[in-house]
């Protein structure tokens, strides 16, 4: 049975994502969990596995065009499967019609008024000329706005079609660096233009510019979601922060006792792992303000913030408190891998409770973090480092790190905040407590 | 060079091949003392002598049967008739003898016969002295047709005519005798046959045109410049061998193609060219052929009327804008 390949919906604000590039040809195989496309929103550029294993047996969405959330964009199914009575229940696709192409402003300078171009519901008509012309330009003639008689496609109209060759996110970038994106050489499908072809032309600009001035990066996208979603932190909970040192001594012992079983657990599973117990110890800190009050979670969904090229990422780790080390050290691994590769899904990053942020591998001894709103605390972990510190007044080293804890004063008070960190530091230097 | 008319250059180069070859003569209608009514072969009788500057009768199938036995039997006639419009009178021994004796007789017998004289509007001479021919002996196999359009040309065209082993057509307009222009003083100056010239060079819209309708064309061509379309104008000059690769190739560079001449549209030369244009060049137009031509009717007496038969310079240009969805 033949099955729609539809233009997933990845995040609340997406309509409509733009598809890059297909992985497989029409005709060639989809494996169940194997890419079967790319696609890009303005938020970042994702690739989507096949859901189910069979034939690609109609691409109706080629590579460049912008397509609506939930329209078929492809069809898998076995082998000579009949697939007209699905495309008969398709609507005439949304992409690639010439209504959605502005009418070129070389042609409106010209003086011209195109006929209004519905989208065409029929064949489209264009000159032998014209075919021959978008032949040339490597252009799909069926694009460009006809202003012929009827609507036919005539050599004028693919000479003077400038190309809507470039991704939303491109077209973004590009408005908000000034830059004309037809300016760009296009390297994506078609020579559509990509957010790494702006990125190249404003990188060639800057040579030519007085680099002193400094660099304007678009505030927009991830970015501006970071951003807004940082001023609502700072902005809607009172947050302040505590701090204490952990001896990591038995957590070396312990990850060292695990490498030689063969079993590879990070210093940060520890750590979330203890913080997923404490929480479950401590639910005023696992809680969020409401308008109907503090909710105090009954689970632990534990965020662990990742930074990857496009910016910081908190995939989430749900039910960590029902797990065991084992399993929140495979869950963490999947997600940072998942992260890196842009193939998150939404509910893999939302919805988190408490978060962990760690910057120990960047050399930082500790740092203060500010809450993941809506929750109400947040843990930053510094790195581990020898010190010299005084056990029953002997100085002797030990592998210490710092912990941070910020967390929001309206939900919980400062002596409970450090309780709670105390706790935390209890399991880290006692680990087999977590198992 | 010298500056001729178009007349002239034809009288010139008659006298000039007379001179060249004696076995060229000429005979028509009251071309000895009158030399012809359009003045083509003034004075030639003083020079060659009624022998081979011969008056003929109002017979016309007759006198164009004596040219094809005379040109069968070894000489080089030309043939003048005083309206294009009589070859109707002697259209057996044009298509049935002259165009065919060479291929009848295997290639031993050759007619090197000139069949010329003027035709076309611009003095109301009315239905059946003012038709343009050239289209119907485009059709037959075995006979050429020239068309020049300049002094020049009619020189240049009517020399290799006369040197022709095979019948022409040779087909000049009333209109332009008076017309004035260059011609190489060289007595073996010649333009071959079966080589368009290209009037003038543009990019967006080829006009084909020919005879009278050059000039149309260039005119138009100047309309359209000023309103920023480019037109290329191409003459052919013979449609009997017809150089249609200028043509194509000038289509492949514009993607547009008027056709305009003088003779009818239906069934016109420039229904011919149109055919092999988009046979040959289909994936380059980017808009439908155009064929102008005179209307289906008679050639009317009334000047103003028979203006309005045949095409005018506007519809040239409007042709050409429609040709461009403009």
């Amino acid at each position: 049975m033949a099955e729609k390949v539809i233009m997933p919906k990845q995040g609340l604000q997406m309509t409509e994502g733009t598809i890059t590039r297909w992985f497989v040809k029409e005709g060639g195989n989809c494996v169940s969990g194997q890419p079967l496309f790319e696609m890009e929103t303005d938020k970042l550029v994702i690739t989507i596995d096949a859901n189910v294993t069979g034939k690609l047996l109609k691409i109706l969405a080629l590579e460049g065009s912008t397509v609506p959330i939930t329209e078929t964009i492809a069809i898998i199914g076995q082998e000579g499967e009949d697939t007209s009575a699905l495309l008969a229940q398709e609507k005439p696709s949304q992409a690639n019609t010439p209504a959605m192409m502005p009418v070129s402003a070389s042609a409106q300078a010209a003086g011209l008024t195109p006929m209004p171009v519905a989208a065409p519901a029929g064949p489209v008509y264009a000159t032998p000329r014209a075919k021959l012309r978008a032949e040339e330009k490597n252009l799909n003639v069926e694009q460009i706005p006809g202003s012929g008689p009827d609507g036919l496609i005539i050599e004028r109209d693919v000479l003077a079609f400038i190309p809507q060759k470039a991704t939303p996110l491109a077209k973004a970038i590009a408005q908000q660096e000034g830059v004309n994106v037809s300016d760009a050489v296009g390297s994506g499908a078609h020579g559509k233009v990509t957010r790494a072809d702006v990125n190249a032309l404003i990188a060639a600009r800057k040579d030519t510019l007085n680099t002193r001035h400094g660099t304007l990066v678009p505030y927009e996208g991830k970015r501006k979601m970071i951003g807004d979603k940082m001023q609502e932190s700072l902005r809607t909970h009172a947050q302040l922060s505590h701090q204490i040192k952990v001896d990591m001594s038995r957590a070396v012992e312990l990850r060292e006792s695990f490498k030689a079983a063969d079993r590879k657990v990070s210093y940060n599973d520890f750590i979330l792992m203890a913080t997923a117990r404490a929480l479950m110890d401590f639910p005023a800190m696992n809680a969020e303000l409401t308008d109907k009050g503090i909710l105090q979670k009954d689970y632990v969904h534990l965020g662990m913030a990742v930074d990857v090229p496009s910016g910081l990422i908190v995939p989430v780790i749900r039910d960590a408190d029902l797990m065991r080390l084992g399993e929140i050290s495979a869950c963490a691994a999947e997600l940072a891998d998942k992260a890196k590769n842009g193939k998150l899904l939404p509910t893999e990053y939302t919805g988190s409770s408490f978060t962990v942020t760690n910057l120990g591998m960047f050399g930082l001894e500790c740092f203060v973090p500010i809450l993941n709103t809506p929750e109400s605390g947040i843990l930053g972990v510094g790195k581990i480092e020898k010190q010299a510190v005084v056990i029953n007044d002997e100085i002797v080293i030990r592998p210490m790190m710092c912990l941070t804890l910020t967390y929001d004063h309206r939900v919980t008070d400062g002596a409970p905040a450090a309780q709670f960190l105390a706790r935390v530091k209890q399991y880290l230097e006692n680990p087999f407590l977590l198992l | 060079m010298s500056i001729k008319t178009y007349a002239v250059a034809i009288r010139d180069t008659i006298a000039q091949e007379m001179r060249h070859d004696d076995k060229v003569f000429i005979m028509g209608e009251d071309i000895e003392v009158l030399g012809g009514i359009f003045g083509c072969t003034r004075d030639l009788a003083k020079e060659f002598g009624t022998e081979r500057v011969r008056n003929t009768p109002i017979t016309e199938a007759t006198f164009v049967g004596a040219g094809v036995g005379a040109a069968t039997a070894g000489m080089r006639p030309i043939v003048e008739l005083m309206y294009m419009d009589f070859t109707y009178v002697a259209m057996d021994q044009i298509l049935n003898q002259a165009a065919k004796i060479r291929y009848m007789f295997g290639g031993k017998a050759k007619v090197p016969l000139v069949i010329r004289g003027q035709q076309g509007i611009g003095r109301g001479n009315a239905g059946q002295h003012s038709q343009s021919v050239e289209s119907l002996f485009m059709h037959i196999p075995g006979i050429k047709v020239a068309c020049p359009s300049t002094p020049a040309e009619a020189a240049g065209l009517l020399r290799t005519a006369i040197r022709d082993d095979n019948p022409v057509l040779f087909l000049e307009h009333k209109a332009l005798y008076s017309t004035k222009g260059e011609v190489p003083d060289d007595p073996e100056f010649a333009i071959p046959f079966g080589k368009a010239a290209i009037k003038k060079e543009g990019k967006d819209v080829t006009i084909v045109a020919n005879l009278l309708y050059v000039s149309k064309a260039l005119e138009a061509a100047d309309i359209l410049e000023k309103e920023g379309i480019s037109a290329e104008v191409i003459d052919p000059l013979t449609l009997v061998p017809l150089d249609i690769d200028t043509i194509v190739k000038s289509v492949q560079k514009t993607g547009r193609l008027i056709t305009v001449h003088e003779a009818h549209r239906e069934g016109g030369w420039g229904a011919e060219i149109a055919a092999q244009v988009m046979e040959r060049a289909f994936r380059y137009l980017d808009s439908p052929p155009i064929r102008l031509g005179a209307k289906q009717c008679t050639l009317p007496f009334n000047l103003g009327l028979e203006n309005a038969v045949v095409p005018q310079v506007d519809q040239i240009v409007q042709a050409a804008k429609q040709s461009l969805y403009r």
